[in-house]
């Protein structure tokens, strides 16, 4: 239901005008929490890096891609997340796989040669991994993403490929 | 001026000084950490413990920071501005009596430094200086919102100097006196045994515009237009940094304890014991030699705990509003200070001449 | 093709339906009317002799009906069965491909009945093709997958697995084709190709049904044709890929625009396949009278040369002896100072510049420099120098003359470089475009070299060259060929150059002294 705004115009009581009845109000408001915050030690902060926050399993946060049990990249570069991308923050070259290191034959003939995630162009909202029919490319739980140089936030294939626990 | 007058002298500059000054870390970390708690948040507790340290670190940061000019300023009155700021509550302080008297060696020391007979005047015309640092930082700094937090902080001091001043005379006609000294003495009388004399109780509603004002002499929320730093940058202290940004920000907490001492001591005693300390003196007299000289120590001792705590309960005071209550605006506040509190205070000004005039001669 | 829409603006819609309905109300029409036949409702005129889907296709109106063994280059099979459509007095589904039009045919291509047929053989082909569409690069522009889309069944009733070809699943049939037998849905348009188009008769189908299988005639000799890349072309799913477009690029990301293949004088219509103009391949164009729906796998391959990494796509200027990239503005400089002092110039142009760049150096030059100018034509290709000695090399497309305009160039009345005569100028300005034979320079004169050229050809120069700038080539630019049949065609640029070059009005700009 749509939320219904009713404007009420009328003069302010004598109380109102007065205003210092409202300021003791918020005095005693802003007391309680102090109160409570001083005496009772209640507060709403996470202390980030000892306490970490429990996200839901459908958190979308780093990258990977997903691996058989050869360690062989379920991804068969079908562009299809790179069409998908809003983005445009995915980059693949494709390539035929060697026939030497592909005992699945037919099936993963074709592979990314490079696969380059720009996470900072990335804005995680999960398209990749709907459009993705291997299910190679996957958004894992990890939400610590900073890094202190420009190229550690370009994720290529062989950090994508690292093991993720969870949502692997 | 004998050795022993000088050492005293010196000696009541170094705790009075020592003590306004030393008093911002903490009031720094109180204000950070109290409006976390009143925000349901935790506040810097990483340095030291509780956090205490934090304000250390910080001004340690602006020690170390490069003391810039920037190059279109007027240096004089740039430099001059953090200077004055500074040092016109520090001389404020200087005629608050902080007890009565103590006997050392045989002599009597009075607590305060400076016993002027016109302590009050000498008090409002330091307290009127303040005005001077918002001006000469947002001029002299040559920037759009430097100017605009000037002219905004000198408007607002001026208009509210006024209410001040008219709130301060009528205690003037209740007390009869300009000196602080007697003031605080003339409060030191009870009603049917336990009501203080104070003379927020006699006059409350000059009590209640005096308190009003020095918020606004003291550029705190809900009056800090000068900074407004949601929408002038800085306002006057845009283009400071380092320590002389360091300054101001000392300067304003050390104008708290101003402010604070100057209304407990106008308004709520002063150093007079609070109710129940007198019985403390006695219980406390009672393990001395009982000599008059050394009970005459233990009341100073407990006079000057009194005005510690009058001074850290309004301290708590500013930090309290400023958490609470948003900033006016620059017209609200014109209304507020001359359609309000001027008319107010001059009405209760004569409603307390008269009624002096009436009853108590 | 014929109006339809003319005759339903002359008779009102009804009225025809009634008169066309029966032969008898056409022949008392008039003395001798086209045939007309009902299509969805709509009268449409048709060519004796066409078949149902060809007089769709005329009318505009092929989409309606779905195909995969039919191809409008090839030979009629009817086997696919996907064409079928619903004829009013005819008992069964009639496969719109190999049933002739006739007059008064009232054909519906919408019918309850048609699409279960449709979704009947889409669902059969979908059994045993495997779904890695991921994978093959067809996807995107694959006949079966646009054609599930539109009529096939959303589900599946198949549960067994898949037919498998394990040994021809990835099977290089020549170094440019590769064969995936699983995606094969047994089309034959390939083997048709192969036998009545190329009549190579190279590729064919063993066995029966389930085991059919697609092989070449003769393992060790792979594939012969010259039109391989053709098969991938037309295959309708992903069965035959061309390798160079292997695993490149997939085809929903290419822009496709209309050009001129300038590999040979027969001047087949292509289309550039680009992204961020970046040529992945060229694909024909259907072009009647030229090409028909083939082009030549040397052709198909042209597009490296534009995109060759060793072209110079950078203005030159010999310092210390060797060529060094430089500015257009000291390039400029330089040619116009050369051209200034040179006594004698020869200007020999390539066979392979448009009729528009020939006469703007026709022009240009001697209007800016003076009458020291000869022009000269080459070629080089084919040991031939005049369009009369070109020849066709196979039955298809294929000719001698390997530049695109020989008979632009003598409509623009330049004549062949002769040998020897290169000899008496002091200044020659190499004008080619990438197709024509680097001409033999005698000693002693200055070079300039203006167009496409790559640093080995530039390198087999020598030192002559003075200044080299680039130009643009075919699919970069817009101009006018003469083909060895005489038919000229326009073309605007495709893609647009990616390095320095410039067309020739622009870089001939000299700021005189």
């Amino acid at each position: 239901m749509a939320t219904k705004t009713v404007n009420v115009s009328r003069p302010y009581t004598w109380q109102e005008k007065f205003y210092l009845f409202a300021i003791v109000q918020g005095l005693l408001i802003t007391l309680k929490h102090f109160i409570n915050g001083f005496f009772l030690r209640k507060h709403n902060t996470i202390m980030y890096p000892e306490v970490k926050r429990e996200y839901s399993n459908r958190f979308r946060g780093s990258h990977f891609i997903s691996v058989d049990k050869n360690k062989t990249e379920n991804c068969t570069a079908c562009y299809l997340c790179q069409t998908v991308c809003p983005a445009e923050c995915i980059t693949i070259v494709a390539g035929e796989r060697e026939s030497s290191k592909n005992p699945d034959g037919v099936k993963k003939e074709k592979r990314p040669v490079r696969f380059d995630i720009d996470s900072l162009r990335c804005c995680f909202c999960g398209f990749c991994e709907e459009a993705c029919p291997k299910d190679a490319i996957k958004l894992s739980g990890k939400y610590e993403m900073a890094a202190t140089s420009r190229s550690d936030t370009k994720y290529d294939l062989i950090y994508l490929k690292r093991e993720v626990k969870g949502r692997g | 001026m004998t050795l022993f007058d000088f050492i005293q002298m010196f000696a009541k500059m170094a705790v009075v000084v020592g003590l306004a000054l030393s008093s911002v870390p903490f009031l720094v970390w109180f204000e950070r950490r109290g409006s976390a708690w009143m925000q349901g948040r935790v506040g810097p507790n990483r340095v030291g413990p509780f956090g205490l340290l934090q304000s250390v670190a910080d001004v340690l940061k602006l020690f170390l920071k490069e003391s810039f000019i920037p190059g279109h300023v007027n240096k004089f009155f740039y430099l001059l501005a953090p200077a004055i700021a500074l040092a016109a509550p520090l001389g404020a302080l200087m005629v608050i009596p902080f007890g009565s008297h103590a006997m050392v060696m045989g002599q009597k020391v009075v607590l305060q430094i400076a016993q002027i007979d016109s302590g009050l005047i000498f008090l409002l015309a330091f307290a009127g200086l303040e005005v001077y640092p918002v001006i000469l930082g947002g001029w002299a700094s040559h920037n759009k919102y430097t100017v605009l937090g000037a002219l905004r902080g000198s408007s607002q001091m001026v208009s509210y100097e006024i209410a001040m001043g008219m709130s301060i005379l009528s205690m003037l006609v209740i007390y009869g006196t300009f000196n602080l000294q007697e003031m605080v003495a003339w409060q030191g009388d009870s009603w049917l045994g336990f009501i203080p004399t104070w003379g927020a109780f006699i006059n409350p509603i000059g009590a209640l515009i005096f308190f009003i004002s020095i918020f606004a002499e003291t550029n705190r929320l809900p009056f800090d237009l000068p900074e407004g730093d949601a929408e002038i940058v800085g306002g006057y202290h845009t283009e400071y940094g380092a320590m002389k940004f360091g300054m101001f920000f000392l300067a304003e907490y050390v104008a708290m304890v101003m402010a604070s001492a100057l209304i407990s001591t106008l308004y709520f005693g002063g150093f007079n014991l609070l109710p129940g300390f007198g019985l403390l003196v006695s219980w406390v007299g009672g393990y001395t030699d009982g000599s008059p000289d050394a009970l005459q120590n233990v009341k100073a001792a407990f006079e000057f705990v009194s005005i510690l705590l009058k001074v850290g309960f309004f301290l708590f005071v500013f930090v309290w509003v400023r958490w609470t209550l948003p900033r006016f605006r620059f017209d609200q506040l014109m209304d507020l200070g001359w359609k309000v509190l001027f008319p107010l205070s001059f009405v209760n000004l004569l409603v307390v001449i008269f009624m002096s005039y009436f009853f108590v001669s | 093709m014929c109006n339809t829409t003319d005759i339903n603006r002359e008779m009102g819609k009804h009225e025809i339906a009634l008169n066309y309905c029966s032969n008898k109300h056409a022949v008392q029409k008039g003395a001798n009317p086209a045939p007309k036949l009902i299509l969805d409702g709509e009268v449409v005129e048709f060519v004796a002799g066409d078949t149902i889907l060809q007089v769709a296709e005329r009318a505009g109106r092929g989409h309606l009906i779905p195909r995969y063994c039919y191809h409008p280059g090839l030979p009629i099979a009817g086997t696919c069965r996907m064409c079928t459509v619903e004829v009013e007095k005819m008992v069964k589904l009639m496969t719109a491909c190999s049933t002739p039009a006739a007059d008064g045919m009232v054909v519906h291509t919408k019918t309850e009945r048609v699409l279960k047929s449709r979704a009947g053989v889409m669902e059969f082909l979908l059994i045993n093709h495997p779904l890695d569409c991921p994978v093959c690069d067809k996807a995107g522009e694959c006949d079966l997958q646009d054609n599930n889309y539109r009529y096939g069944p959303v589900t599946s009733s198949f549960l067994e697995d898949k037919r498998t070809y394990p040994k021809a699943a990835t099977k290089k049939l020549s170094e440019k084709i590769t064969l995936n037998m699983n995606r094969c849905v047994h089309c034959e348009r390939c083997v048709r190709f192969s036998e009545e188009v190329v009549k190579s008769c190279d590729l064919m189908m063993v066995n029966r049904s389930w085991h059919k299988e697609l092989t070449l005639a003769d393992d060790k000799l792979g594939l012969t044709s010259e039109y391989q890349g053709c098969l991938s072309d037309f295959c309708p799913v992903g069965a035959l890929t061309f390798n160079d477009f292997r695993f490149v690029k997939r085809s929903w990301f290419l822009q496709r625009h209309p050009s001129v293949c300038d590999g040979c004088s027969k001047g087949c219509n292509i289309e550039v396949h680009s992204e961020d103009n970046i040529i992945y391949r060229f694909t024909p164009a259907y072009n009647e009278k030229i090409n028909g729906h083939w082009i030549c796998d040397t052709g198909r391959l042209s597009y490296h040369q534009v995109m060759d990494p060793t072209r110079i796509v950078r203005p030159m200027l010999a310092h210390n002896g060797a060529l060094q990239a430089t500015s257009w503005e000291l390039a400029q400089a330089a040619t116009g100072h050369l051209l200034e002092t040179a006594k004698k110039v020869k200007v020999v142009i390539g066979t392979d510049a448009t009729i528009e760049e020939i006469r703007y150096l026709q022009a240009a030059l001697p209007d800016m420099f003076g009458s020291k100018f000869t022009f000269r034509s080459f070629n080089g290709t084919g040991t031939l120098s005049t369009s009369s000695q070109d020849k066709k090399l196979d039955h298809l497309l294929i000719m001698q003359d390997k530049t695109a305009n020989l008979r632009g160039a003598e409509e623009c009345k330049l004549a062949p470089l002769e040998n020897g005569q290169i000899n008496d100028s002091d200044l020659v300005l190499l004008v080619r475009f990438g197709r024509s034979a680097v001409p033999a320079v005698g000693n002693g004169q200055k070079l300039i070299l203006l167009g496409v050229w790559n640093s080995a050809e530039q390198a087999s120069l020598g030192a002559a060259v003075e200044v080299m700038l680039p130009g643009l080539a075919t699919v970069e630019k817009s101009g006018t060929y003469i083909n060895c049949d005489g038919i000229r065609q326009q073309f605007i640029p495709a893609v647009v150059h990616l390095g320095e070059g410039m067309a020739v009005n622009r870089l001939l700009r000299f700021t005189k002294k």
